[in-house]
């Protein structure tokens, strides 16, 4: 008896397992569902709808920052898409396996997922999946983060940039930079600030941001460059000196953009979009850029989003295609005489 | 202060809600549940949850994640005990003596050693978070790369602790494991290493590693030896709990290990998984029966479990008081902070002081349910270890590749997981040792970027090693973990050899230990 009693456990822990697998996501996004389905038809003008469960495929580990906003976008989008939404984490290869198997997915609409620029392009450039970017298509832009050069708060050598590059230039290799990573989105733009600026600093590479800020709080590192979001609720321990655009921000009306002071002139930063891949016919991605723009302006989602911090940037099909080839460009720009060698 | 104290008090008033109680409860059994199953670990179980906290009040969504994470901490200790197969990398030290104490018939022991440690593990974690918080997050920001190199450094050390036949076994077997942590993308220059495919871009799943290695590897063996037609006595008695002169016993060690996981807890980056090992080394080190290790002893699981359910409390202070998270558990939990308006620092025991303090409250009552769930679940997991081989083989079987598919939903995972079962067996056929290799997976990259980012910081000069307090501190616990296994294998060989000795078994023992 307590044979086949133990037998049943065992078998019970091999089945939740499994189910664990498959179910688990669902069921954490399924709990708000649409009540009604009525919105979603009116989101959707042209013929087709989805007609069973929408993956969404996240390349990147549950509880990261794609995951955590893709999750809040998915929560509201249900009701227009008028299906579930489960998200799917495939992470690993630094995003590219990901983006390799939305590159592969049935083009039957059920399957869609997120791009990150510009990790996203720099997997291209760096040969890391067989894509490219023709083997997605844009759905809509989600959101938008741009880059800023801070340094901490009591750090009293550098009051601006100006001090900061003048200071970079007296003393060469004295100036130390924390990153996220190699040539990841924060390290493209520690560069492309000191190679505008023309001074030398030395790359600190952490494995992510939390790291990167950490690295400057402990005063191993003396300045970095991290996206707006990054420092959201730690505004008091930094000090921003810049922000890489090409007009100042409306949220840091007292910061100046590194164009003004004659250095980086272009706007830098990452984006989060929704794309598919390329397979899918017209009347897909028209059908999701309306259920999508319709719950990125859902007042519950923005409450949501503002909370979380999300800085939500809808921006349509045509000018998601054009911002991907654009950051593409740049990528490529980055091969010869970018970084110190 | 008087303030202060009585807001701790509101805060277990405020905790003790019949939402707040079924929320513990409900979460430590997930947990619980998420934990003791390879492939799914606490940083799953917290992100999916994650969500359903949007609608919750900010203190019950936060105790909800919290009992998620605490519960998962312990339960991957029951299939690491149970059948080899550590739940989570947090119980890969576990493993080594809970699974020596099944092969005893003392399943049932070294699950209450495990649940127990855990409650106290746990609870006095919160002593630190509730009193200590802003005080010892100023570690966190002493720990910069030179730090981190010698952390890794002293984790090493330890190899010397889990290998106890031969040190230069455990030591090829760091080696190989060091060997194996270089593969993917190199964390400085970004340069693909020894990589065929995209695959390896972020190195070996240590989770995946780890299945293998211990679980596969563990199957093989079981076979093996049901092939060679052993038999095996299923009956034996055994019981749930520990006598009072075991729970005096271990009371040291808890201790030990409750500092231990609070500290490695703070600093970000290094986590549970170390602090198991340390635990485990540090109750071994210490221990007045050093003869049980690697034979099954309690000292040797309450030691691990203790240390790594005391980094969840610890873990929780820097990302309180400082917005660094120390773990990905953390980095959910910090993302519920933000998304319900609170923003980690010096506001949260100030102006949301009665949410903070009752959040508090819910972890320490969350450990409670920990242990009341956990010994009622142990009793039916036990049985567990009575099942025939015939029955268990092939339920490991399953269990090991469906964990490490679980992980990413990647086929490749489950071929990277069967390499290291192979590689596990073989390793046990020439006496390697497995847990190094795991060891050394884990802290490889943590001081290869250490070391190499504290060399950028200095323009290549090796004094940054030595430059600061904590460094010389970590270089000073080196030494002793590499001396004290030879200094204390000296001590106990002129003990043994004062008192009369004789037997069979003494000399047996002295001439292991002639050869660490």
């Amino acid at each position: 008896m307590k044979k086949i009693l133990a037998l049943l456990l065992a078998l019970c822990m091999v089945f939740a397992l499994a189910a664990c697998g498959q179910s688990a996501k669902p069921a954490a996004t399924e709990a708000p569902k649409a009540e009604e389905a009525a919105p979603a038809e009116e989101a959707a003008p042209a013929g087709w709808a989805p007609n069973g469960t929408v993956h969404m495929i996240v390349s990147y580990k549950a509880g990261s920052g794609t995951d955590n906003t893709a999750r809040i976008l998915a929560q509201y989008a249900e009701k227009y898409v008028g299906q579930t939404i489960v998200i799917d984490n495939v992470e690993g290869g630094s995003g590219s396996i990901g983006w390799t198997q939305l590159a592969d997915a049935e083009p039957d609409g059920l399957t869609i997922g997120f791009l990150n620029l510009p990790n996203f392009n720099s997997s291209i450039t760096q040969e890391m999946g067989a894509y490219t970017i023709d083997s997605f298509k844009a759905i809509a832009n989600h959101v938008t983060e741009t880059s800023i050069v801070i340094v901490r708060a009591d750090d009293d050598r550098f009051p601006d940039l100006a001090s900061l590059v003048e200071y970079g230039k007296a003393h060469p290799g004295e100036l130390k930079a924390s990153t996220n990573g190699p040539k990841a989105s924060n390290h493209i733009g520690a560069q492309a600030f000191a190679n505008s600026a023309e001074f030398t600093y030395i790359d600190i590479p952490q494995g992510g941001t939390a790291d990167q800020l950490l690295s400057l709080r402990g005063k191993e590192a003396d300045f970095c460059v991290v996206k707006t979001a990054d420092i959201v609720g730690q505004e008091s321990e930094y000090k921003i000196l810049g922000v890489f655009d090409t007009q100042r921000m409306a949220s840091l009306p007292d910061v100046p953009t590194l164009g003004e002071l004659g250095y980086y002139a272009d706007w830098l930063g990452s984006s989060r979009l929704l794309a598919a891949p390329s397979g899918v016919s017209d009347e897909v991605i028209s059908f999701y850029e309306a259920a999508f723009k319709a719950a990125m302006e859902d007042p519950d989602y923005l409450a949501a989003a503002e909370q979380a911090g999300v800085g939500t940037d809808f921006k349509d099909a045509a000018a998601t295609e054009e911002l991907i080839a654009q950051q593409q460009t740049f990528a490529e720009s980055l091969a010869e005489g970018f970084w110190y060698e | 202060m008087l303030g202060t104290l009585a807001q701790m008090g509101a805060g277990f008033v405020n905790a003790l809600t019949p939402i707040n109680l079924l929320m513990m409860a409900g979460g430590v059994a997930m947990g619980i549940i998420i934990g003791c199953m390879p492939g799914l670990s606490a940083a799953m179980g917290v992100a999916l949850m994650l969500p359903m906290t949007f609608k919750m009040a900010p203190e019950t969504g936060l105790i909800v994640l919290g009992a998620i994470y605490c519960g998962a901490i312990f339960g991957g200790s029951i299939s690491a005990i149970l059948i080899h197969t550590p739940g989570t990398p947090a119980s890969a030290a576990t493993a080594i003596e809970g699974y020596q104490m099944t092969l005893r018939g003392q399943a049932g022991k070294a699950l209450f050693t495990a649940c127990y440690s855990s409650f106290w593990g746990g609870l006095l974690s919160c002593i630190s978070l509730y009193f200590f918080a802003p005080l010892l997050s100023q570690l966190t920001l002493k720990f910069m790369s030179a730090e981190y190199f010698w952390l890794s450094i002293f984790g090493l050390t330890i190899i010397a602790g889990v290998s106890s036949k031969s040190i230069v076994k455990g030591l090829m077997s760091g080696a190989l494991g060091l060997l194996i942590s270089t593969i993917g993308l190199d964390p400085i220059t970004g340069v693909k290493r020894f990589m065929p495919s995209s695959y390896f871009a972020e190195g070996i799943n240590t989770t995946c590693a780890l299945i293998g290695l211990f679980s596969m590897s563990q199957v093989f063996v079981l076979a093996e030896a049901k092939i060679k037609e052993r038999a095996r006595a299923t009956k034996f008695s055994d019981k749930m709990s520990l006598t009072r002169e075991e729970r005096k016993m271990i009371r040291p060690t808890i201790f030990r290990s409750w500092i231990i996981g609070n500290l490695i807890g703070i600093l970000p980056g290094a986590g549970a998984s170390i602090a198991c090992f340390l635990g485990y080394n540090t109750s071994r080190q210490f221990s007045k029966h050093k003869e049980q290790f690697g034979k099954g002893s309690i000292e040797g699981v309450a030691g691990s479990e203790a240390a790594n359910n005391a980094v969840t409390g610890g873990s929780l202070i820097p990302t309180l008081t400082l917005g660094i998270p120390g773990e990905s558990v953390t980095a959910v939990l910090m993302g519920g902070l933000v998304i319900q308006g609170l923003t980690p620092g010096p506001e949260l025991f100030g102006k949301y002081a009665p949410m903070t303090y009752t959040f508090f409250a819910g972890f320490v009552l969350v450990q409670f349910f920990m242990l009341g769930i956990g010994l009622l679940g142990c009793r039916g997991f036990a049985q567990i270890s009575r099942l025939s081989d015939a029955i268990l083989i092939p339920c490991v079987t399953v269990l090991c590749f469906v964990g490490s598919y679980a992980i990413h939903k990647n086929i490749m995972d489950m071929v990277v997981m069967l390499v290291f079962g192979v590689l596990g067996y073989a390793m046990r056929k020439f006496d390697l040792n497995t847990a190094a290799v795991v060891l050394a997976l884990i802290l490889g990259p943590i001081g290869e970027k250490g070391l190499r980012n504290a060399l950028r910081t200095s323009n290549g000069s090796i004094s940054v090693l030595f430059s600061s307090v904590v460094c010389w501190v970590l270089i000073a616990l080196c030494v002793v973990g590499i001396l004290s296994p030879i200094f204390m294998a000296k001590m106990e060989k002129k003990a043994e050899k004062e008192a009369v000795a004789g037997t069979d078994e003494d000399i047996e023992k002295l001439t292991e230990e002639d050869s660490v």
